[in-house]
C-alpha cells in the first residue's frame, strides 16, 4: 500500500514538473509575466546580500552579430549590471539571417524581448504591425537624451513623425580589399571606382597575383545600381520596371564569365554572407563587400592588412549612389512591461562615453556627436579607417532610399536565386530580369496585403 | 490533478482515489496525454487552420480558403523543386543506411569481449549526427580546403573539388551523413538477428548451403519484420530532415539541396508566411502517411511473420 502511495505521488510531481520543463524548453527568453517573477524571484534571493536598491528588473535584449559585437556588446551589459545592480539583463544574440527568423516566431508568440536590434530594411514591417513602442514620450521626457544626438538620426527611426527606433550608428556600404594584394599587383583602388575601372583592376590583379574577384550580385549592388540610375529599387519592382534589374543582372553576368571571378560553387560554399566565411578571409578573394560597421570585424577575423573603398558607379550616373544609413537601431517591444528601465538603458547605451569606450563604434560611429569626437582619438587604427570613410562618404552622399516594404526578404532570397542561376549558366541576364521582375512585383503585392 | 474536486459517493479520501487501479492507471500516463494535447495534438490543429489563411505572423490570419493549397500545386515553381530533392535524399539514403546498419550488425552479432565497445563506437554518430556541431564538422571536412580532399590529393586524384559547391555533388555530401548515422537501425537488428534460431542455420549447413545462400534464405526472410521496422522508422525520418540542409549547405547550390522542411521553415519565418508553411507542413504530413499506408499494405508480399507460419 505504502509503495503505491510513493508511485502515484511521484506520478503526479512528475506530471506537474514534465509541464513545467517543457515550458521553460519552449521559451528561452523569459517575458511571460510568470516567469518574470520567477527569475525576478530568483535574482531577488541572490540580492539579499546585495544593497537592497528597489524592485529588481529583468530585461531581455536580443542582437545580429559577429563574435567582435557578441564579445563587446556582453562587456557594455555586464558594466551596466554593475552600475545598475537592481537590473538584471538577459542577453541572446545570432548571425543576421537566424535572427530575423527568430524574431518574427518571437513576435508570433507574443514575447518579443524588452529591447529588440532594430534594422532600417524591417523597420517599416515591425511598426506597421504594432509591435513597436513609441519612444518619443522618452526623448521629450529626457529618459532617453538627445542634446547631442542630430534630429536627422532621430528621423532615421521615425514614422509619421513618431520615433520607433533609437539608432546605434551610422554606416555606409564598402568595399573591403587586400591591401597587400593590391600592392602586389601595382595597382592603386580609387575612391570610388566605376564598374568598368573594377573590372578592368580585377583582370590586372588576377594575372599579376591569381587572387580572385568577388561581384557582389545581391540586393545591396542592386541598390546603388538603381540610385545611380536616379531612382528606388523597390519603386521600380513595385511598377514593375525592368531597368536597373536587368542592368544589374548583365554585369553580374559580364563579372561570372570573367576568368577572374571566384567560381560559382566555391562561393557557395565559402558564403560571403556570413563574416567568418567571407572569401576574402582565408585570401581567395581579394575583395569583399559589406557595410562600414563590419569592417572591424572583417579585419580581426582575417588579420590582414585591409582597405576601404566605395561602391562601384556608372561613369554616366545620373546621381551619387553612396548614401550613409543608419546602423542598427535598439528599439522596445510593444509588449515589454518595463518600457522606462529599457529605455534607460538605452539612453545609457548611446550617450555614455564608457560604454561606447568598450564598443568602439563597432556598430558604426557613435550617434552622439560628443561621444564620436571623445571616441575618435581613443579608436585603434582600424576604427580610424572606419571613421575617415564615414566622413568621407557624408560629404558626397545622397538621401538614403525609404525603409524597405514588406515582402523584401523573399524579394531578398529570391534575387539570391537568380543571380545563383545567371552564375551557373543556368540563365542569362535578359530572361532573368523579366522572371525577377515579374515574380518580385507578384511578392511584393501580395506582401502589401 | 484537481481530483480532490470529484465528490465521492463514499467518503474516500484523495490516496484512496488515487490509488484505484483504474484511476492510477490514468495518473500514470498523465504527464504524456498532456505533453501530447499540449505540444502536439493543439499546434497540429492550429497548425492545419492556418493553412486555410494568409498569415504573415505580424498580423492577424485571414481565411483564404484552399488558395495555399492552390498555389503550392500551381504557381511555385520551387515547391516541386524542393519536394524533388527530398525524395531524391529519402530514395538514396535510407536503402543506403539501412544496408550500411544490417552489414555492420552482422559484423557485430558475434559476442566477442569488445563487441560491445564497437556497438557503442558505431552508435554514437546517430546521437550526435543531427547535431549543430557535426553539421559544421561535415561542411569543414568537404570543404575544398578540407579533410576530403587532402586525403585525395594523398592518392594523386583530383582534389579540387568545392563538394558543397557543386550541383551533382552537394547531395550526396548530406546523404553520405546521413549513412553515417546507422547507429539505431543497426541495434535494432543487432536484436533480430540473435531471434534467429540457430538450428536453421545448422539444417542448412548440412544441407550443404553456403554462406551466400545462408544469408538470402535464412537471414534475409527470417529479418523482414525488423526491415520493414526499420524501414518506416527510417523514412519519416529521412523526410524529417532539417539541420543538415539548413545549417551544412543553406540550400545551395541552386537549392539543390534545399529540403522540404526548411523551405517550410523558410516560408514560415523567413518570408513571413505562416500559412503557406502550415500548408506545405500538411502536404507533407498527407504524403508519409500515404507512403506508410502504401508500405504496410504491401507488407503481406514479403515481410515474413513466423507465428503465421
Amino acid at each position: 500500500m505504502r509503495k503505491r502511495i510513493f508511485a502515484t505521488s511521484l506520478a503526479v510531481i512528475l506530471a506537474a514538473s514534465s509541464l513545467v520543463a517543457c515550458g521553460s524548453k519552449e521559451n528561452p527568453t523569459p517575458t511571460t509575466a510568470q516567469e518574470e517573477e520567477t527569475t525576478k524571484a530568483a535574482s531577488n534571493d541572490k540580492a539579499e546580500t546585495q544593497e537592497q536598491s528597489g524592485d529588481q528588473v529583468t530585461l531581455s535584449l536580443t542582437w545580429w552579430g559577429n563574435q567582435t559585437r557578441n564579445d563587446g556588446t556582453k562587456k557594455a551589459v555586464d558594466l551596466y549590471m554593475t552600475e545598475n545592480p537592481n537590473v538584471n539583463i538577459k542577453v541572446e544574440f545570432t548571425d543576421w539571417s537566424g535572427y530575423w527568423d527568430k524574431l518574427s516566431a518571437m513576435a508570433a508568440g507574443g514575447n518579443l524581448p524588452d529591447i529588440i536590434q532594430m534594422d532600417y530594411s524591417y523597420l517599416n514591417q515591425y511598426q506597421k504591425s504594432g509591435q513597436l513602442a513609441d519612444l518619443s514620450e522618452y526623448l521629450t521626457s529626457g529618459l532617453i537624451d538627445t542634446a547631442n544626438i542630430p534630429d536627422s538620426v532621430i528621423e532615421s527611426g521615425s514614422i509619421d513623425g513618431k520615433c520607433y527606433a533609437m539608432s546605434l550608428g551610422s554606416n555606409a556600404p564598402m568595399m573591403v580589399y587586400d591591401k597587400d594584394i593590391v600592392e602586389k599587383a601595382g595597382v592603386t583602388i580609387p575612391e570610388q571606382m566605376t564598374l568598368d575601372e573594377l573590372y578592368d583592376i580585377s583582370k590586372t590583379i588576377y594575372e599579376k597575383t591569381g587572387s580572385k574577384t568577388l561581384f557582389d550580385g545581391g540586393m545591396s549592388m542592386m541598390q546603388i545600381v538603381a540610385r545611380a540610375n536616379g531612382s528606388q529599387l523597390f519603386d521600380e519592382l513595385k511598377a514593375g520596371k525592368e531597368d536597373s534589374v536587368k542592368l544589374h543582372f548583365e554585369n553580374v553576368e559580364k563579372f561570372a564569365k570573367a576568368e577572374f571571378s571566384i567560381s560559382p560553387d566555391l562561393l557557395a560554399e565559402k558564403n560571403p554572407d556570413v563574416v567568418e566565411t567571407k572569401p576574402i578571409i582565408d585570401g581567395t578573394t581579394w575583395n569583399d563587400f559589406a557595410f562600414s560597421n563590419q569592417f572591424i570585424s572583417i579585419n580581426d577575423t582575417a588579420g590582414k592588412n585591409l582597405g576601404i573603398t566605395m561602391y562601384p558607379t556608372f561613369k554616366d550616373a545620373k546621381t551619387q549612389p553612396m548614401y550613409l544609413k543608419p546602423g542598427q537601431f535598439f528599439s522596445i517591444s510593444e509588449t515589454s512591461q518595463k518600457k522606462e528601465e529599457a529605455a534607460k538603458f538605452i539612453d545609457w547605451f548611446v550617450n555614455s562615453q564608457e560604454c561606447n569606450e568598450i564598443l568602439l563604434a563597432e556598430r558604426g560611429i557613435p550617434v552622439n556627436t560628443a561621444v564620436a569626437d571623445e571616441i575618435k582619438p581613443q579608436a585603434d587604427e582600424v576604427s580610424q579607417q572606419v571613421f575617415d570613410y564615414i566622413a568621407q562618404v557624408g560629404q558626397i552622399a545622397t538621401t538614403i532610399d525609404a525603409p524597405d516594404p514588406s515582402g523584401k526578404g523573399e524579394a531578398e532570397a529570391l534575387e539570391k536565386n537568380t543571380v545563383e542561376a545567371i552564375r551557373y549558366g543556368d540563365a542569362d541576364a535578359a530572361e532573368a530580369t523579366t522572371q525577377f521582375v515579374t515574380e518580385a512585383k507578384r511578392i511584393l503585392e501580395e506582401a502589401a496585403q | 490533478m484537481k481530483n480532490n474536486q470529484i465528490v465521492p459517493k463514499r467518503k474516500q479520501s484523495l490516496v484512496q482515489i488515487l490509488n484505484k487501479p483504474k484511476v492510477a492507471g490514468y495518473v500514470f500516463i498523465l504527464p504524456f496525454i498532456i505533453g501530447f494535447l499540449a505540444f502536439l495534438a493543439m499546434p497540429m490543429i492550429l497548425s492545419l487552420g492556418f493553412s486555410f489563411t494568409r498569415y504573415n505572423i505580424l498580423k492577424t490570419p485571414v481565411f483564404i480558403g484552399l488558395e495555399n493549397y492552390m498555389t503550392m500545386f500551381t504557381a511555385d515553381a520551387k515547391f516541386w523543386k524542393v519536394f524533388g530533392v527530398t525524395m531524391y535524399y529519402v530514395l538514396f539514403s535510407v536503402p543506403l543506411r539501412l544496408i550500411m546498419a544490417l552489414v555492420v550488425a552482422m559484423l557485430l552479432v558475434k559476442s566477442t569481449k569488445l563487441s560491445g565497445f564497437y556497438r557503442a563506437v558505431y552508435y554514437l554518430p546517430s546521437i550526435i549526427g543531427s547535431s549543430v556541431a557535426v553539421a559544421i564538422l561535415w561542411k569543414r571536412m568537404f570543404a575544398s580546403d578540407g579533410v576530403i580532399n587532402a586525403i585525395l590529393s594523398i592518392f594523386g586524384l583530383p582534389s579540387d573539388i568545392a563538394w558543397l559547391g557543386r550541383t551533382d555533388t552537394a547531395i550526396w555530401t548530406l546523404i553520405v551523413l546521413a549513412i553515417w548515422q546507422f547507429g539505431s537501425s543497426m541495434l535494432i537488428f543487432l536484436s533480430g538477428l540473435k531471434q534467429i534460431p540457430l538450428n536453421l542455420y545448422e539444417a542448412a549447413r548440412v544441407d550443404g548451403a553456403n554462406g551466400i545462400q545462408r544469408f538470402f534464405k535464412i537471414t534475409l526472410p527470417m529479418l523482414t519484420p525488423t526491415i520493414f521496422f526499420n524501414l518506416i522508422n527510417q523514412l519519416i525520418n529521412g523526410f524529417m530532415a532539417f539541420t543538415q540542409s539548413y545549417i551544412i549547405t543553406q540550400g545551395k547550390p541552386r537549392n539543390t539541396t534545399l529540403f522540404y522542411t526548411v523551405y517550410m521553415y523558410q516560408n514560415s519565418f523567413t518570408y513571413n508566411k505562416l500559412g503557406y508553411g502550415c500548408a506545405l507542413a500538411w502536404f507533407m504530413v498527407l504524403v508519409v502517411g500515404l507512403l506508410t499506408l502504401v508500405l504496410f499494405k504491401t507488407q503481406k508480399k514479403w515481410v515474413y511473420y513466423e507465428a503465421e507460419g
